[in-house]
């Protein structure tokens, strides 16, 4: 079965909620305030540390069924939301084709 | 060592023998083997004696021949004997064998500038009853502790903050930029304390009181004067000093001990101590039953190799929880690491053991590079000098293969070093640290937060800096920080004298001898730390005087674990207590909510990087702090003044 262009951009919108829900609740739950934006580097920020970003690795594995291998987990794969999801559905995409 | 307090009055109503008597049993701890007072209408002064030197003929406070200059001291001058010659020479006449009566000597010869030739770690307040003056001093590098408080003309001292709070006279109240500094910096920065209107005098500074006004100055400043090369005498230089300045601390009328932490800076302390000592020496651990903090195998390698009888103090599950509210009321300031407990334990096994007097390895890593911070300053800014070079990154790897054995984002990690202040900010080296301790304010409620009006302490550091600071290479910036801002303001104080004072133990430091210190500044930064290597020239001198069977190895951080203390099954009631919204109302210090979502995490067991860590340990701290010095009253009997050992007054002759 083919995978539409809609559905890798709904699945992407699912993954960054997803996601995003995650970091409110474990990384963000001291500043509820806080705005994070889809492209917002989440280092940067101050959003996750190191071992932060280990925890938000292992539930997205757990989440959504995809391994990163140790020279995968870099900024341009886990650094935003966007950057996640894209390397999530990237990945899901890959499985689905 | 011992306690010290006093009042002094700008009219001459009188001091009771209640409020000294009170002031001393709330530092009755750090002096359990006598206590004394002098008693006058301008002035009273409070004593509480660990005896060291002149067992006998001690006791305090203590007067010159005509009684017109009294002295209250804490600490130790270790060239006493040198300095009671040269008064001697002078004409002066000594009745005691005391290091205190050589400062009253020595006041009475130089005045303040007795200062410059006291080699040791002290506090003390003189009454210069003909000048009517109070002088109170502290040592170059603040090991002794003094703290200040000023009310309506009147002026207030002691050893610790609960001295001060003990006489009636001056009220507990939280200094919210105090607090917030110990939050995000490790301690306040002296003069500031967690305690509204109580200050600490700075380190290397003397205050003068008279007439209801307190004229403050800096005697000693900390400088770097690098030079280009190492003197080609550089290992005899060391060698000299490092030997003198253990053989003067080794003067006691008791035996005296060594901490051995099973690293390398201890280990010359403990090996110079066992030779130069009349008796076996006695040396203490701290072992952890979680082998990520367990040194035991090399410090029984040490304890081995320079012969001396060896006790150990075992840090359980349960330990820190249990005894964090103890420590706490001896820190009297919040605390963003539980390291301070483990050497609480080990100063009781001291003392149960007998011994009042220890040496340690304090202040090997600030004079000699030892500290990974300094290594990450080198890593960073060669990485810098060309960015994107993973070689270059990978050195974070091996600076700190305990993060790198977690296993994952070690890219996110390299990267928050590498972004962590710009290369030209002179706090560049301390801003990974400041820049996770600052994340503390996001526990704060609204209220704590606006109450601060958007001060920022790490500006303010940055602001106070002094202007030889910007002539420094970044090594030695950044061992000047680590000097000003870690060692006198938590190191030596709250994990250092409050916790050996909390039974009596008074810890003696070889590598914090000024001259030492002197040359240590003035030496190539590269001989301290070349490449990777850290305390090059310690380590080149070490392996003539260290015996064998003493292993090299690398630095290994003293760490104890934080988070899960609190949380393993069976934690005390009053973790839940202080967490629960009605204690964090009253504090009104952290947001409930924020909590709540940290104890979530802390309870799931994965709370386990810095800065949930840290925020577990500060809010704690802050909570236990709150309701031991803000909520409870500080009524205490006093000590009696008819069981003094000395009483003293402005009728009463000089006694000795």
């Amino acid at each position: 079965m083919q995978t539409t262009e809609s559905e890798i951009a709904i699945s992407r919108m699912a993954i960054i909620s997803r996601v995003r829900g995650f970091v409110q609740e474990n990384f963000l739950y001291m500043m509820p305030d806080f705005v994070l934006a889809d492209d917002d580097r989440l280092l940067e920020k101050g959003v996750v540390d190191s071992m932060g970003i280990a925890e938000l690795i292992s539930f997205i594995e757990a989440e959504f069924g995809v391994i990163a291998a140790e020279d995968e987990i870099s900024e341009a794969n886990f650094g935003s939301l966007d950057a996640i999801a894209q390397f999530v559905a990237g990945r899901l995409a890959l499985a689905l084709g | 060592m011992c306690g010290i307090a006093g009042i002094a009055r700008e009219s001459p109503t009188g001091v009771t023998a209640n409020s000294l008597g009170r002031m001393a049993a709330a530092i009755r701890h750090r002096g359990p083997d006598g206590y004394g007072f002098y008693v006058g209408q301008k002035v009273g002064f409070a004593h509480v004696r660990l005896s060291i030197i002149d067992v006998a003929g001690g006791a305090q406070p203590l007067t010159n021949e005509d009684g017109q200059i009294v002295i209250t001291y804490n600490g130790e001058v270790y060239n006493h004997p040198e300095l009671r010659r040269e008064l001697e020479e002078r004409g002066h006449v000594f009745r005691t064998q005391t290091d205190t009566e050589v400062l009253v000597h020595g006041y009475e010869e130089w005045g303040v500038d007795v200062l410059h030739r006291l080699n040791g770690q002290f506090a003390f307040a003189i009454y210069d009853r003909a000048r009517e003056t109070v002088f109170v001093a502290r040592d170059r590098f603040g090991v002794r502790p003094l703290f200040y408080a000023q009310r309506n003309g009147d002026f207030y001292f002691g050893s610790e903050i609960k001295a001060i709070l003990a006489c009636g006279e001056v009220d507990a109240a939280p200094d919210c930029r105090g607090l917030h500094e110990a939050l995000t910096l490790w301690g306040s920065r002296p003069p500031r304390t967690p305690f509204s209107g109580i200050a600490s005098l700075e380190p290397g500074t003397y205050g003068l009181w008279k007439d209801g006004a307190l004229f403050l100055r800096q005697y000693y400043e900390l400088d770097y004067p690098e030079s280009s090369e190492e003197p080609a005498d550089a290992i005899e230089q060391l060698d000299e000093l490092m030997l003198r300045s253990v053989g003067m601390r080794m003067r006691a009328d008791v035996p005296v001990g060594a901490y051995v932490s099973g690293g390398l800076d201890s280990s010359i302390t403990a090996s110079l101590a066992a030779s130069s000592s009349p008796h076996t020496l006695r040396s203490f651990s701290i072992t952890f039953d979680d082998p990520r903090f367990d040194e035991s195998g090399f410090q029984r390698e040490v304890a081995d190799a320079v012969g001396s009888i060896h006790s150990v103090a075992s840090i359980g599950p349960g330990t820190i929880a249990e005894t964090f509210p103890k420590v706490l009321w001896h820190t009297e300031t919040p605390l963003l690491r539980t390291a301070p407990v483990p050497m609480y334990h080990l100063a009781r096994l001291t003392k149960e053991a007998g011994i009042k007097v220890v040496l340690t390895g304090e202040g090997a890593d600030e004079l000699f590079l030892g500290y990974d911070l300094f290594k990450e300053v080198s890593v960073r800014r060669f990485c810098q000098r060309r960015p994107n070079s993973p070689g270059r990154e990978r050195l974070f790897d091996r600076l700190y293969p305990y993060l790198g054995q977690q296993g994952r984002g070690g890219e996110f990690w390299r990267k928050f070093f590498l972004e962590a202040g710009e290369p030209d900010d002179p706090l560049f080296s301390h801003m990974p640290r400041f820049l996770l301790s600052a994340r503390m304010k996001e526990f704060y409620t609204p209220e704590f937060r606006n109450g601060l009006g958007g001060v920022d302490v790490i500006a303010e550091l940055r602001a106070s800096l002094p202007t030889r600071f910007f002539a420094w290479s970044s090594l030695n910036r950044a061992a000047y920080l680590e000097m000003t801002t870690l060692l006198s303001t938590y190191l030596l104080s709250a994990q250092g004298d409050r916790m050996a004072m909390a039974h009596g133990v008074e810890g003696r430091f070889p590598f914090l001898d000024h001259r030492l210190f002197e040359f240590a500044a003035s030496l190539p930064t590269g001989s301290r730390l070349r490449g990777l290597r850290e305390k090059e020239i310690l380590r080149r001198w070490a392996s003539r005087v260290l015996p064998p069977g003493i292993k090299r190895r690398g630095k290994q951080p003293y760490r104890a674990p934080d988070a899960p203390s609190f949380f393993a099954s069976g934690s005390p009631d009053w973790i839940a207590d202080q967490l629960g919204p009605d204690a964090l109302r009253r504090v009104g210090i952290f947001s409930a909510p924020a909590v709540d979502g940290l104890l979530r995490r802390c309870r799931a067991g994965v709370a386990t990087g810095f800065r949930e860590n840290q925020a577990i340990v500060g809010i704690l701290s802050t909570q236990l702090w709150h309701q031991q010095f803000i909520q409870s009253s500080h009524e205490i009997d006093p000590l009696p003044i008819a069981n003094a050992s000395v009483v003293l007054g402005d009728t009463v002759p000089a006694l000795f």
